[in-house]
């Protein structure tokens, strides 16, 4: 009796930018189903970058890449191509042996969560700043107010002064 | 036959300077001890193209023989997926 045994591949599935915005689930749940024909155990799914074609392939400009980790007999891998090249949703896969790869990365970052991770610190980093510049701002006002009308207390300390003096010299 | 001057070592006389040029010993996967150049990373990928998407010779490149055929694959699956351009 042969037993079969499954292997770590990774996947890159090239699917059209436009009916993945508009149906991410319904592309996502095509992509499982045929790996599930080929009795694949997923490890992860992710979007890896939505990124313009270096050349026009089925006649589009730009592409959303999904990136995929599974177990899978090697038997199967040539009838998940086959049913990729049938499928009118996938443009094109790249399905490859991945027994170098670890756990951390398949965790590592993907283009599109590194460009969406520096939006964020670009726009943390400007909150900052602005709230840094608000804050002197105010700081400069206010010191700018006490400089304009100092305390009653300290004018009157001098008056008392100004008139002790007088009161020595007489 | 007449004998040329040195003038090298005249006190008026410009001294040329040596260039010191560093030879690297080893190629620049060697030297990160990189075993597998992976496809997606394109940054990496398109330093070693031409900007008609020719792949550089290992002269050019300076790579090892084992890595220029790493890069190669690398960059072929790469075009394969649309990352990278066969020319432009």
């Amino acid at each position: 009796m042969e037993t079969e045994t499954k292997r770590l591949y990774e996947a890159l599935f090239l699917v059209d930018t436009g009916q993945a915005a508009a149906d991410w689930d319904g592309t996502c749940e095509h992509i499982k189903k045929i790996l599930d024909r080929g009795e694949a155990e997923i490890l992860s799914m992710r979007k890896w970058d939505e990124r313009p074609l270096a050349y026009i392939i089925d006649g589009k400009k730009r592409g959303t890449y999904i990136l995929v980790y599974f177990n899978a007999p090697s038997a199967n891998i040539g009838a998940m191509e086959r049913d990729v090249q049938l499928s009118e949703n996938i443009t094109r896969v790249l399905i490859l042996r991945a027994d170098h790869i670890t756990q951390e990365d398949m965790d590592s970052d993907t283009p599109s969560m590194a460009a969406e991770k520096s939006v964020a610190a670009a726009q943390a980093k400007a909150a900052e700043a602005a709230a840094a510049k608000a804050a002197e701002a105010e700081a400069k006002a206010a010191e700018a107010k006490e400089v304009e009308s100092p305390p009653v207390e300290e004018a009157a300390v001098e008056a008392d002064d100004a008139v002790d003096e007088n009161a020595e010299e007489a | 036959m007449k004998r040329t001057q040195n003038t090298r070592n005249k006190p008026g006389g410009k001294r040329k300077k040596k260039r010191e040029i560093k030879e690297q010993s080893q190629c620049r996967f060697c030297r990160a001890k990189t075993k597998y150049v992976d496809y997606k990373d394109l940054d990496v990928l398109e330093k070693l193209l031409t900007h008609r998407g020719k792949i550089f010779s290992r002269k050019r490149s300076g790579n090892c023989a084992g890595c220029q055929r790493k890069v190669q694959l690398a960059i072929k699956r790469a075009r394969f997926i649309g990352l990278l351009p066969f020319t432009s």
